[in-house]
């Protein structure tokens, strides 16, 4: 059986947790985030005829990510980018993330996901930032958590990038 | 050198010689003792032996170093499962003879162990403390496996975690049999971000980290390895060695799979075979069960109850078939009825009617073999209709003298034997008082008087004076004892209820007319009927009849015979009620 273990990242009250609340197996509650500064939950996937079973750490997001302890991020194979697409200083701190996470454990798949894509009348980042974003390489998926657009895809996403390094 | 050499040949044979012997002077020892070395590696043969000597040294010496072992097991594992595959008859030949001993010996150890299971079974259905526990489960709602854990166990290990270092990915992961276990993936994965969290939050040394996690009677202790850790969840405390054990179980882990385990990227499949090390961790004691010299008293004391439970069994079966008894024996009684009779914690109660003439209800108790304690007894008097009863009231009431019993059949009160006349008299005043008693018959005490006073009546003769109907001098006398005797009868028939008949009939000699004899006979035996009346009373009838000279006492002629036939005489008959002549 293959486990792997990703991480979400993203600045404070992007909607990371409520994003994967509806699609990951839970055992733990929220409380965990605020006071551990990470909750870990379980997704199964299936790629390519592939069982894969997906160890979550939902880390506290702070807008600061400085703070946040890289040890948290150790062993991860992939990790899911949040960006609140109606806060533009969200896409900076993901950045930070993203440099930070690339410093500590190496260059390993990541997505980006727009939050928030039904709130789309209200986002801040246009698409030129997009095209920038996706001229560096970097995928992106819009997500809302309202509607679980794009999750699955998401994860699917991540999971494959993921398999194809292996 | 080779360049010198060169170049120093070239200056002459000599010189080279010299060189020659001066380098075997000075190496030459070394070049022998590598050349030897030489030979040696290159005989396989000879390396062989050595091998054949230092390697049964090597196997005693090392035997017991685990990591020898480890190393050791799994080309011999191979190794055997190649033979068993190629050929199983040479090893199957070879475990042969082991097998049957093996094979009873598990037998046995399974069959002990259900015995032992099945007795801790009993004991903790049957004991007071597993009552007790029982108790404890329905008022803390738990289950009551989870009390008799709680109560009898000293630690367990309930699961051991094998976990990833850096990703605390789960590796691998073993349970005891009935341990609540949650969804491991992600409690490995929560237990490594505490372990990273209290290590980052407290800046402790790179070196150093979390080795126990406490709550309640449950800690987690976490044994670190260079790339893997494991965690063990015990409930209870458990010793310090099984620290020991928990390093054991790392090293063994890292020995065995440690190329794995440095290059995990997330398949776990190759470490399947940890989880028979981690199995080996589960350990669990018990409370050693300080019952065992308590269980002996308790079947004592168990023992006791029986005995004792049999024997007040016995004694109170005994009881009943007494109560029985003497139940039975008071309803064959006369004069007692019983209306209830109930079996009580310790004793009886009984209540009836009894009439004060009947038997006294505690004399039957002795006979019964009933304690007269264990009986409370309400007895409600009664007059009883049974003819003895009867005749027993009678007799207290009339007291009869002696010689004289009473008996009463269909309420008619009897008497037998003899009794004064006065007595019968009252006796028959007072019956009728008498409960039970509806007639009197007093013939029976009578019968000595009316044979008596019949006797002085029947066949008496009176003597007439010729051609009169008056009586001869000196009759006077018999009539007057006839008289009496008659009187006697009358009061018999009075008391006793009789009717009595006397006949009267005269007679005449043979002299004379016959016509004149009748009316001369008739006028005797009315004579005599009028003498008597007075006598007769309303009991005793009184027929008079004259027969003329018809029926002579003697046919003479001769004086003294005539004054013979002139007579009356008197017969009694009795006519009605009871004669009792016979009794």
């Amino acid at each position: 059986m293959i486990q792997k273990k990703i991480c979400m990242l993203g600045g404070f009250a992007v909607g990371k947790t409520s994003l994967v609340a509806r699609y990951v197996t839970s055992l733990f509650s929220e409380k965990y985030l605020t006071t551990v500064g990470v909750k870990i939950d379980k997704k199964q996937v299936a790629v390519d005829g592939r069982d894969v079973t997906l160890m979550l750490w939902d880390i506290y997001g702070q807008d600061d990510f400085q703070d946040v302890q890289t040890s948290q991020l150790r062993g991860m194979s992939g990790y899911l980018l949040v960006v609140d697409g109606t806060r533009r200083a969200t896409l900076e701190t993901a950045r930070q993330v993203q440099a930070k996470a690339a410093a500590a454990v190496g260059e390993v798949p990541f997505i980006l996901l727009l939050n928030k894509s039904d709130l789309s009348a209200q986002w801040e980042i246009d698409e030129p930032a997009f095209f920038k974003l996706a001229e560096q390489g970097w995928h992106v998926i819009r997500t809302s958590a309202k509607t679980g657009e794009g999750v699955e895809e998401a994860f699917m996403a991540l999971t494959r990038a993921m398999l194809v390094r292996a | 050198m080779v360049d010198e050499g060169e170049r120093a040949a070239g200056r002459g044979p000599d010189r080279r010689d010299d060189l020659s012997s001066l380098r075997a002077l000075i190496v030459g020892p070394e070049q022998r003792s590598l050349a030897a070395i030489q030979s040696r590696l290159d005989d396989k043969a000879g390396r062989a032996e050595d091998l054949a000597e230092v390697l049964p040294r090597v196997l005693l010496q090392h035997a017991q170093d685990a990591h020898f072992t480890a190393a050791l097991t799994p080309p011999i594992e191979k190794a055997i499962t190649t033979s068993v595959q190629r050929n199983p008859k040479p090893l199957a030949d070879a475990l042969f003879p082991v097998m049957g001993p093996a094979i009873r010996k598990a037998v046995a150890a399974g069959l002990a162990s259900m015995v032992d299971s099945l007795n801790r079974t009993l004991e903790q259905a049957v004991s007071w403390r597993s009552l007790r526990w029982r108790v404890e489960a329905l008022r803390t709602g738990k289950s009551f496996g989870e009390i008799v854990l709680a109560k009898t166990l000293l630690y367990r290990v309930e699961q051991v975690f094998l976990i990833d270092r850096r990703s605390g990915l789960l590796l691998q992961h073993a349970w005891a049999e009935d341990a609540v276990v949650e969804d491991a993936d992600m409690v490995s994965g929560m237990l490594t971000a505490i372990k990273d969290f209290v290590q980052d939050s407290f800046k402790v040394a790179s070196t150093d980290s979390l080795e126990a996690l406490k709550v309640g009677d449950l800690s987690v202790w976490i044994e670190p390895g260079p790339y893997a850790i494991v965690a063990a969840v015990i409930r209870g405390s458990a010793p310090s060695g099984l620290r020991g054990r928990l390093q054991e179980a790392v090293e063994m882990i890292h020995l065995q799979f440690g190329g794995v385990l440095e290059t995990f990227d997330g398949d776990t499949s190759p470490l399947a075979d940890a989880k028979n090390t981690l199995e080996s961790c589960l350990h669990a004691e018990f409370r050693a069960d300080e019952r065992k010299p308590r269980t002996r008293s308790t079947w004592i004391i168990a023992s006791v109850v029986v005995v004792a439970l049999l024997i007040w069994g016995g004694l109170r079966w005994r009881d009943s078939r007494h109560w029985a008894a003497y139940l039975d024996a008071l309803r064959a009684e006369p004069g007692i009825v019983v209306l209830s009779a109930d079996r009580h914690w310790r004793g009886f109660a009984i209540s009836g009617l009894r009439d004060p003439l009947a038997r006294d209800p505690q004399s039957l108790l002795a006979a019964a073999g009933v304690l007269a304690g264990d009986v409370r007894a309400a007895w409600t008097p009664y007059y009883a209709l049974e003819p003895g009863l009867i005749a027993a009231r009678a007799t207290t009431v009339l007291r009869p003298p002696t010689g004289v019993s009473l008996s009463v059949r269909d309420g008619v009160l009897s008497l037998d034997g003899n009794a004064s006349m006065a007595w019968v008299t009252e006796a028959k005043r007072l019956a009728p008082f008498v409960a039970g008693v509806v007639s009197f018959d007093a013939a029976g005490a009578l019968a000595g008087h009316a044979r008596e006073a019949m006797t002085g009546v029947q066949n008496q003769t009176l003597l007439f004076t010729r051609g009169e109907a008056s009586l001869v001098p000196g009759q006077e006398t018999a009539l007057a004892q006839l008289t009496t005797h008659v009187a006697q009868l009358a009061q018999i028939a009075g008391v006793a209820d009789q009717r009595y008949r006397i006949d009267i009939v005269g007679h005449t000699d043979a002299d004379g007319a016959e016509e004149s004899n009748l009316s001369l006979s008739q006028a005797r035996a009315d004579a005599i009927k009028t003498a008597l009346t007075p006598a007769a009373g309303a009991g005793v009838e009184l027929a008079a009849l004259g027969e003329g000279s018809r029926q002579p006492v003697v046919v003479s002629d001769n004086e003294r015979d005539k004054q013979r036939n002139r007579r009356v005489a008197i017969t009694v008959t009795l006519i009605a009620g009871t004669g009792n002549q016979g009794r």
